[in-house]
């Protein structure tokens, strides 16, 4: 494999991605909503609150006291709101590069230069892959400043990033960023509409919603057994989607069977 | 450089190619001339190892298609029917990335894509970014893009269709002169003047083989053996005795422009030009029919489909 081959696709999506102002909005955009708004408005008005904290939620961090244990946990859950970033960024920039290359037929010149399958299936992977964790990055250090802000009076240290969060910034981010490019590479073959794409795109946020719901409704606490399951399921499913997607990124079936 | 044997593709059920058999010698310019769904377009890709064949086989510079998948693809440029160039990036970046994909080393990188703009007159453009190109300028910016790595073989499937008669020109230019540089250029066409006026060869399809040769030798073989003669004025006595030469057909007339169908023009012309003479008339200019490669295709095809 050519690294330097599938460095210059993801360097021209990206450099593409760029130009279209839409997809750069909500690439700057839907991160700064994560990163201000969400902790603002759910960590803010408890630290503010005077209770009094009788029933705590499911989430609630345990060995606490009530309102510490109420902010704790909400900053998990903020944390965990970050596994939805690198599944909804890349669904909007793939649709780009995939269904709307394919629809503008620009895939067919691409097709015909000396790069495998391979290296065109990576290098374009990669042009979604390093804009959405880049963002989902940057946002994450905003996160941790606004909530570092609003709870270090309360608490006296830095609430964040703790280990919950390193998991999920290191493990389940670019775990659910490949599962979401995957995906999106798989759909590209079946639709021919870029926003059909996105929206189809968007069901890559369903295991990250299924986990997020099960940890708000209590079922699930994060305690090591739970991460490392859900870790495992993360890698299994990327991995079998890649090979999913990477059976269905070939010259011929892109020329002959792609809608 | 480029040899097919056979070359059979289907698609659920329906053949595209059909059996085809020819070969394309170094340096050659040739056409491949067809109706839609001919086949031709499958053919290319074929050739630029796009897809497989499901039966014959195909080399190209060598190397077998199929086989040598990536180094066919090393050695080939390929103009696709739509130009896929990305308008949001600039004329130079676009072909940038593809001399990169190509592992051109950047000094002769730089230089390919100004050499190749200025021929084409899009040097000036090189940092607009393409959306704000005409189509005539998209297509001419593919055609570079497709000899920014310097293939020794060059598919252009149907060059100068989007391009206005001045641009068209700039272009059959631009392939002649790839043609000097001994460069192997493979073309889809339906403009059968271009066919006649840049190809070395020819090859009619319609899914299978029909023909192949020259232009002027499939004309002879195949074609109306039309000659057009322009006089000062064709008296009716004059069209009379052209009638009675032997081996001539038929004769039209359209004002002063006789139409002459014969057997063997080679033979009969001197004769018809004689007969003219001898009775006062005054030759103009005598030409060979202008539709001749056109009238030869349409009447091929026309047969194929019989």
């Amino acid at each position: 494999m050519r690294l330097d081959r599938v460095w210059e696709i993801a360097k021209k999506d990206m450099a593409s991605i760029k130009k279209r102002k839409y997809v750069l909005y909500g690439l700057i955009g839907i991160p700064l909503i994560f990163a201000i708004f969400v902790p603002i408005s759910t960590i803010y008005p408890i630290t503010n609150s005077e209770g009094p904290f009788v029933q705590l939620p499911p989430f609630a961090q345990p060995g606490l006291p009530p309102k510490q244990a109420m902010v704790a946990g909400l900053a998990n859950l903020t944390v965990l709101m970050f596994m939805f970033l690198p599944a909804i960024i890349p669904a909007t920039i793939a649709s780009y590069t995939f269904v709307g290359e394919k629809l503008n037929r620009q895939l067919e010149p691409l097709l015909a230069t000396p790069t495998s399958d391979l290296e065109l299936l990576i290098g374009k992977g990669l042009g979604a892959f390093v804009p959405a964790m880049a963002a989902t990055v940057a946002s994450f250090v905003g996160l941790v400043v606004v909530v570092d802000l609003l709870t270090f009076p309360l608490f006296g240290y830095l609430l964040l990033p703790n280990l919950i969060s390193a998991v999920v910034m290191i493990v389940y981010a670019p775990l659910v960023c490949l599962l979401s490019v995957s995906w999106c590479i798989f759909i590209s073959s079946k639709v021919s509409d870029v926003r059909a794409s996105m929206q189809l795109g968007v069901i890559g946020i369903g295991p990250v919603l299924a986990f997020y719901f099960l940890f708000v409704g209590g079922i699930v606490s994060l305690e090591w057994r739970a991460l490392v399951a859900f870790g495992l399921m993360l890698a299994l499913a990327s991995a079998g989607l890649f090979s999913l997607s990477k059976a269905t990124f070939q010259r011929e079936e892109i020329l002959t069977k792609w809608k | 450089m480029i040899e097919l044997k056979d070359l059979t593709r289907g698609f659920n059920g329906l053949t595209a190619v059909d059996g085809i058999t020819f070969d394309v010698e170094e340096g050659e310019i040739f056409g491949l001339l067809g109706p839609n769904g001919a086949g031709k377009t499958t053919t290319v890709r074929i050739l630029c190892c796009l897809i497989r064949p499901s039966a014959g086989k195909a080399f190209v510079g060598g190397y077998e298609v199929g086989k040598d998948a990536l180094k066919i693809r090393e050695i080939v440029g390929l103009l696709p029917e739509s130009p896929g160039l990305y308008g949001e990036l600039s004329a130079y970046r676009n072909l940038e990335f593809y001399a990169k994909l190509y592992g051109m080393p950047k000094i002769k990188r730089g230089e390919n894509i100004e050499r190749f703009l200025k021929m084409l007159n899009l040097w000036r453009r090189r940092n607009d970014s393409v959306e704000t190109f005409s189509k005539g300028m998209q297509q001419k910016l593919a055609i570079v893009r497709s000899m920014v790595h310097e293939p020794r073989v060059l598919f252009l499937d149907e060059p100068t269709a989007a391009l206005a008669p001045e641009s068209a020109k700039v272009v059959r230019d631009f392939i002649l002169e790839l043609k000097q540089e001994r460069r192997t250029i493979f073309l889809c066409t339906h403009n059968l003047y271009e066919a006649e006026r840049l190809c070395d060869r020819v090859a009619i399809i319609n899914s299978k083989l029909i023909a192949v040769g020259s232009p002027s030798e499939l004309e002879r073989k195949f074609g109306p053996s039309r000659t057009e003669i322009h006089l000062e004025r064709a008296s009716k006595r004059i069209v009379d005795a052209i009638k009675r030469v032997k081996n001539v057909n038929g004769v039209e007339v359209a004002e002063n422009r006789l139409l002459i169908d014969s057997e063997d023009p080679e033979v009969v012309n001197p004769v018809i030009v004689e007969t003219i003479v001898k009775l006062g008339g005054k030759v103009r200019y005598v030409t060979r029919s202008a539709n001749a490669l056109e009238e030869t295709y349409l009447k091929l095809v026309k047969e194929s489909e019989a």
